[in-house]
């Protein structure tokens, strides 16, 4: 808790040093211009959010200041007050202090500052009274305004120029774009690297400066990931006000909790899934949290409570979003799914809780019988569930009825560096992500049997589905209406004896072996996306260049998952038209 | 050669056009020198799955992973391109695109008078070539030169990759 208070404060200061420095560049134009209308709006538009930080930090004595200053700019932009020497003295003087007052967080010292608070008030208040005379007036008002006189004459001493020592802030504010870059440079060193590793065979490689060299780029890419990593409260922070809003417009009552708040995440992850937890959480009020009556008759407190919590695991981040709302409605969603021909009603007696919960993923699903603003336009799920996809997240839901609902995402923790699985299939080298692999094993033809249109394999007692990766690449997507046996064309190729070295990979539940014909190494690859005209191939996510300067191609998991299930319900769907 | 230039000169513009030229099957092609970026020696090739036959891959040129053309293939020509070792890649560039394009030998650069450039040719297309990728006919002395829009034929390529990935998905 300490630390996140003083991340905040970190934060405050250097966004407070900056809107400083911002006030001082504006007044100086200020004084070249005074007829300058833009330069007052932004004076009075700063200290307005300066003023409002510190007051949400606490620090009242910048905030009062800050107000002041944002009335007097108030007057000035109103035309009530007019800008001469004295008044831009007294600006710089409590610019100044405003300045010190912000050090003083850091520092703990004690500024006074209520002399040139009082005498700007003082200021304000004349101007309002009357706008006349205070030209002429207005230096004797200073002297003889009411006030702390001891402060005044501190106030007079300090001097109005900044000759006292210019301060830094401790925190470089840095555009994405440019860490972007690095990171890119990074990856562009370590395949290099690898390349000159590769060109220098034999040796090299367990020398002293070879290890050097692996130490340093690999602790330069994890420093450069480091810096990328922001906390996940500054997204949750946002959710107050998306909760409050949603069900105000529901009329229902919903307090928000959030947990571990501190958990770090690659920025960029943290944008790319914004939208798709403020829909989801705009669903838990609207689908999950029941309106207070409905509650109160379930015995349950009137105010419905979002849980939106955060942890941190080896190589992801798991957020969970949870409500105690009256949960998923097994019922409906088997109903609506086969109203909407998602599934056929014998599948629907079959499915397990688990998989009509994925049903809620599918595009065009929504139990919602009316559209709400908030949520049940009948998209999202689905958009949810692919942003995740992009990232190589997956998404999990679990509920009880009456109890409430939970969805927990995993993401990655970082998108640009991923340990991939290296592996060889018809000369040529691809890459699949760890976070998809299961594990590996190695069958022998026997081990692998027939069974509908595909291959069934047991190991350590569960049955998988083979499929080698060459049949699916093999296919020829303009004829892709359903041929029989499609996923068996190699198995019957191959001797009986051969061994096969499988790649079992799981995403969303579904799990899948795939035949491959070398296993290569584990590797750190840098991924990156293919560009125009095959940026549109779906089986592949990304290219990396090996060593060797080959490319590899990055499997996309969720994809080619999808689409072997997608092959086995075309199939079953060709075999019910022809009987038919 | 320079006796027709001569006559066109006087009749029409003066502008001149400079064509990279390269083999085909049996013709010549030709593309505007703006649109190419460099010829290098054809790198290893990467295949790639879920493209047509004449994507050959994906190469890495200087660092850059781009898709490689067989043009003969797309174009149906006779094959000349062996699509192993063939040796040397035009990389051409455009704001949004940069591509490769497999030829035998280094292309020669011609310049012609842009009078010498007949874009009104009526080609007979087959059916489903959508796309004019054709932008004329080039005669220069004996030559016949076919000039065609890259960008055309990719523009192509790329609502039928469009089409494919809906019925893949």
């Amino acid at each position: 808790m300490k630390n996140k208070e003083e991340e905040y404060k970190e934060i405050f200061l250097a966004e407070a040093m900056s809107n400083f420095e911002e006030i001082n560049r504006l007044l100086t134009n200020l004084e070249k211009d005074a007829k300058e209308k833009n330069t007052i709006h932004s004076l009075f538009r700063i200290t307005h959010t300066l003023k409002g930080n510190a007051a949400g930090m606490g620090f009242q004595g910048i905030a009062e200041l800050a107000h002041v200053l944002e009335d007097l700019f108030g007057e000035v932009r109103d035309g009530r007050i007019s800008l001469d020497t004295n008044l831009f003295t007294s600006i710089y003087k409590a610019v100044d202090i405003l300045g010190d007052l912000i050090n003083a967080v850091k520092d703990k010292s004690e500024v006074k500052y209520k002399g040139i608070k009082t005498k700007l008030e003082v200021l304000i208040k004349r101007a309002k009274e009357d706008n006349n005379q205070l030209n002429k007036s207005s230096e004797q008002d200073f002297i003889s305004a009411p006030g702390d006189d001891l402060n005044e004459t501190e106030d007079v001493n300090s001097p109005g120029e900044m000759n006292n020592k210019l301060s830094f802030s401790d925190l470089v504010q840095v555009p994405v774009r440019k860490l972007d870059n690095l990171l890119n440079l990074v990856g562009e060193l370590i395949i290099e690297k690898d390349r000159i590793l590769a060109s220098q065979a034999g040796g090299l490689r367990a020398s002293n400066e070879y290890a050097r060299l692996s130490r340093i780029s690999s602790d330069l890419q994890y420093s450069v990931m480091d810096v990328r990593l922001v906390q996940v409260g500054f997204l949750f922070n946002k959710f107050h006000r998306v909760v409050r809003d949603a069900a105000s417009s529901e009329q229902k009552n919903v307090t928000l909790k959030l947990e571990g708040t501190e958990t770090e995440i690659d920025r960029n992850v943290l944008q790319v899934i914004s939208d798709s937890l403020i829909h989801l959480i705009r669903n838990c009020v609207g689908h999950g949290i029941e309106a207070p009556e409905e509650r109160k008759k379930a015995g349950k407190p009137e105010a419905g409570v979002i849980t939106l919590s955060a942890r941190n695991e080896t190589d992801a981040v798991l957020i969970e979003i949870s409500d105690d709302g009256k949960g998923l409605n097994y019922d409906r969603i088997k109903s609506k799914a086969i109203a909407k021909k998602l599934i056929t009603e014998e599948d629907a007696s079959k499915l397990s809780k688990d998989d009509l919960s994925l049903l809620i993923f599918e595009p065009g699903f929504s139990t919602m019988d009316q559209v709400t603003s908030i949520s049940g336009r009948g998209v999202g799920m689905d958009v949810v569930k692919k942003t995740l996809d992009s990232i190589g997240g997956t998404i999990q839901l679990v509920s009880h009825e009456g109890q409430g609902t939970v969805i927990q995402l995993t993401l990655p923790s970082s998108m640009a560096v991923k340990s991939s699985l290296l592996f060889e299939l018809d000369r040529e080298v691809y890459a699949i992500p760890l976070a998809y692999t299961e594990s590996v094993i190695s069958l022998y033809k026997s081990d692998i049997h027939k069974a509908g249109g595909g291959l069934v394999a047991t190991h350590l007692g569960k049955n998988i589905a083979v499929v080698f990766l060459n049949d699916v690449f093999d296919q020829n997507i303009d004829l892709l209406g359903y041929q029989q046996n499609i996923l068996q064309k190699s198995f019957d190729k191959i001797h009986m004896e051969q061994k096969l070295e499988i790649v079992v990979c799981t995403f969303n539940n579904r799990t899948v072996g795939f035949v491959v014909d070398r296993l290569l190494q584990q590797k750190e690859i840098v991924e990156k996306p293919l560009m125009r005209p095959v940026d549109r191939i779906k089986f592949i996510s990304g290219v990396t260049i090996l060593g060797s300067g080959n490319v590899c191609l990055v499997l996309n998991v969720p994809h080619l998952l999808q689409f072997i299930f997608s092959l086995s319900t075309a199939g079953k769907n060709a075999k019910t038209f022809n009987l038919n | 050669m320079a006796e027709i230039k001569k006559t066109k000169e006087q009749s029409s513009s003066t502008r001149s056009l400079q064509i990279v030229v390269f083999k085909l099957g049996n013709e010549e092609y030709g593309l505007q020198i703006d649109q190419i970026k460099e010829v290098v020696i054809t790198p290893n090739i990467t295949r790639v799955p879920q493209t047509p036959s004449y994507v050959k891959g994906v190469a890495n040129i200087r660092g850059n992973v781009i898709a490689i053309f067989d043009l003969e293939d797309r174009f149906n020509l006779e094959r000349t391109i062996q699509t192993q070792g063939s040796k040397y890649t035009l990389v051409v560039e455009s704001e949004d695109v940069k591509m490769g394009l497999l030829v035998n030998a280094v292309p020669n650069t011609v310049s012609v008078n842009a009078s010498d450039l007949d874009e009104t040719v009526g080609i007979i297309s087959d059916a489903n070539a959508d796309s004019n990728y054709i932008k004329g006919i080039i005669k220069s002395g004996n030559r016949l030169i076919i000039l065609v829009d890259i960008f055309k034929v990719i523009d192509h390529e790329m609502t039928s990759a469009i089409k494919k990935a809906t019925v893949a998905a």
